[in-house]
């Protein structure tokens, strides 16, 4: 019963979450400078018949409450409208690029949690200051480069100077299909800030979790403190990063628009790119309404794995259950 | 002599119970050498452009690698890199700073407001800013000025709806565990209206923790805007390091400067407001130094 309700009020939530998402893409669009047809379509010139059409669709002759009406029912219908530059339903355009698109960003994502982990756990076990401060000056120093300079250096080092990797597209003319070697830079680049990020929290759980009196007793019963690490911290350290994992889908998400403009990585973010080149603002809120989607059901999925992983949540729902 | 030292030291860590968590702070070795890092970046943007080249001045020396006329290269129409750096970073640090500030005042005002009195602000608030843990703030930025247009003030005000509310959360926290301190008690003991109390004693104690989150917000923001900048999101008369690095990709072949120069800018900026703001939070709480 508790976890029923628990699970309810999460889907009651997210439910809203997407609705205020709506909502502002719908203030936004009446805030949008010039002629409202223009606004959803682009810069480019359209018919008379296509511009009573839009009016008709979007309610745009109507007051602003029957407004939003029309554009909420529009949405909630899955009709995201019509891109005009690809002639193409606006859904079926982002959809055709949302695999793309996690093609790279889990990998990064898988990339930079055991990477941030295993890393954030090495330096929680370090006495030394020199060696601390060194590993806290990196994890700092890998946050603050920017995802899409890195992508340029790298391919400048490894495209460009070395020859080793592609630097552009998602394979080569002659293949189809996944390319390895296309995935490596932009993988690396969309990972390291996340990496860092996490490394530094894992750190500091596990430094938390080596002050507990049974690692103590652990020690005192002679483990190595590899051992330690392994058998008693490792598991209990990465409980609060099973959050830190679920909230970062988003941004290596909002990371992958930067770093597949500089690879040429025909995903969700390249054609937010190029659709807000040619203002094509249809596209561009239909993209932001896919993210928001995937980042939510990630979100939902992240508290069902937690109540999982953490035997004290089991526990509490069992105990609540037998209670009533 | 050797008395004199040793004389002088005992008294300093005499002293050191009594030091302020600001003048901790300012002992740190490598605060010192990231704060003189950011006032030689301010120095170089602000006071640079009086000594240099004009940034929009066009030669035939297109492309040019960096020698001794032209320290950072030319770019594609024989303007001076360095220049135009200079001038770019006037934006991006004029960004950062003005979303900072506004973050800070919008935080301290409704933060300050949620965590003291609670009730419909405090809830408010902590709905606000689940929303913005959950959808990052570049993605709600980027959309919202690709459909209102790119200019500075709508940069500024983007960047501070969507990067105020996790400022406002650090101050709300703050305010909740000051409230309860004996001081605010007494004060209250004492007949001070609330607004007072919350003005003169709850928020002069949570300032630490405030200035800390607004350094981080200023790095991030010069961070974000670099990257809308380089998505040709940025303000259109002044390319900023972002800017800069956008037209650079097409001579990453042949002019490695172009991509070098302005990146590295952004980088120092950027790492320095976070280092700033890391060893602030060790001086803060020296107990927690390793945990973090």
């Amino acid at each position: 019963m508790y976890l029923l309700t628990h699970y309810a009020r999460l889907l009651g939530s997210s439910l809203l979450l997407v609705f205020v998402v709506i909502l502002v893409m719908f203030m936004l669009l009446e805030l949008a400078p010039g002629d409202p047809v223009q606004a959803l379509v682009g810069s480019m010139p359209v018919t008379e018949a296509f511009r009573e059409q839009m009016t008709i669709a979007y309610g745009l002759d109507r007051p602003l409450g029957e407004r939003f009406l029309a554009y909420l029912g529009n949405i909630l219908t899955g009709n995201l409208g019509e891109s005009f530059a690809n002639k193409q339903p606006v859904i079926d355009l982002i959809m055709g690029r949302l695999g793309n698109t996690l093609l790279i960003t889990i990998p990064a994502l898988v990339l930079s949690s055991v990477g941030g982990i295993l890393l954030g756990a090495l330096a929680a076990r370090t006495r030394s200051r020199v060696k601390d401060g060194t590993i806290s000056f990196l994890a700092v120093a890998g946050f603050s480069i920017p995802s899409f300079w890195l992508a340029l250096l790298l391919i400048m080092l490894f495209s460009v100077q070395l020859g080793w990797l592609p630097s552009q597209g998602m394979n080569s003319f002659t293949s189809n299909g996944i390319s390895v070697p296309h995935l490596i830079l932009p993988v690396v680049s969309l990972a390291l800030a996340e990496l860092a990020f996490k490394a530094r929290i894992m750190r500091s759980s596990m430094i938390e979790v080596l002050g507990q009196d049974y690692i103590d007793t652990a020690r005192s019963k002679g483990l190595g403190s590899m051992e330690i690490l392994r058998r008693h911290g490792l598991l209990n350290a990465m409980l609060p990063m099973v959050s830190v994992i679920g909230y970062s889908l988003g941004y290596t998400l909002a990371g992958s628009v930067l770093v597949e403009k500089v690879f040429g990585w025909p995903g969700m973010g390249l054609l937010l790119y190029d659709s807000i080149q040619r203002s094509e603002n249809l596209v561009v809120m239909g993209i932001l309404l896919i993210m928001t989607i995937v980042i939510v059901i990630v979100n939902i999925l992240t508290d069902v794995v937690y109540g999982l992983v953490d035997p004290r949540i089991r526990a509490r729902f069992t105990i609540q259950r037998g209670a009533r | 002599m050797a008395i004199r030292t040793r004389a002088k030291s005992r008294t300093e860590s005499g002293q050191a119970a009594l030091r302020t968590p600001v003048q901790q702070f300012l002992r740190l070795p490598s605060t010192a050498f990231f704060l003189a890092l950011i006032v030689l970046m301010a120095a170089f943007c602000f006071i640079g452009p009086l000594f240099s080249a004009s940034p929009t001045d066009t030669s035939f020396d297109v492309l040019k690698a960096p020698d001794a006329t032209n320290l950072a290269g030319t770019d594609s129409l024989g303007r001076d890199l360095l220049s135009r750096m200079m001038v770019g970073g006037q934006i991006s640090l004029f960004v950062g700073l003005a979303v900072g500030f506004i973050c800070m005042t919008l935080a301290v005002i409704i933060g300050g407001l949620a965590g003291f009195y609670g009730g419909v602000v405090d809830t408010l608030l902590t709905k606000v800013a689940e929303f913005f843990q959950v959808i990052p703030p570049i993605i709600l930025a980027l959309v919202s000025i690709a459909m209102l247009g790119a200019s500075l003030p709508i940069i500024i005000t983007i960047l501070s709806i969507t990067m105020w509310p996790q400022v406002a959360r650090i101050v709300r926290a703050e305010c909740m565990r000051v409230r309860e301190l004996g001081f605010v008690e007494s004060s209250r003991a004492a007949g001070f209206r609330p607004l007072r109390i919350l003005w003169s004693d709850v928020l002069p104690n949570a300032f630490a923790p405030v200035l800390v989150a607004t350094t981080m917000t200023v790095g991030r923001a010069i961070l974000l805007e670099s990257g809308l900048a380089f998505l040709g999101l940025g303000d259109a008369n002044t390319p900023s390091w972002g800017a800069l690095l956008n037209g650079a990709q097409a001579y990453m072949q042949t002019a490695w400067w172009l991509t070098l120069f302005p990146g590295v800018a952004i980088f120092v900026i950027v790492l320095a407001a976070n280092m700033l703001g890391d060893r602030l939070n060790d001086s803060l709480n020296p107990a927690l130094s390793r945990v973090k």
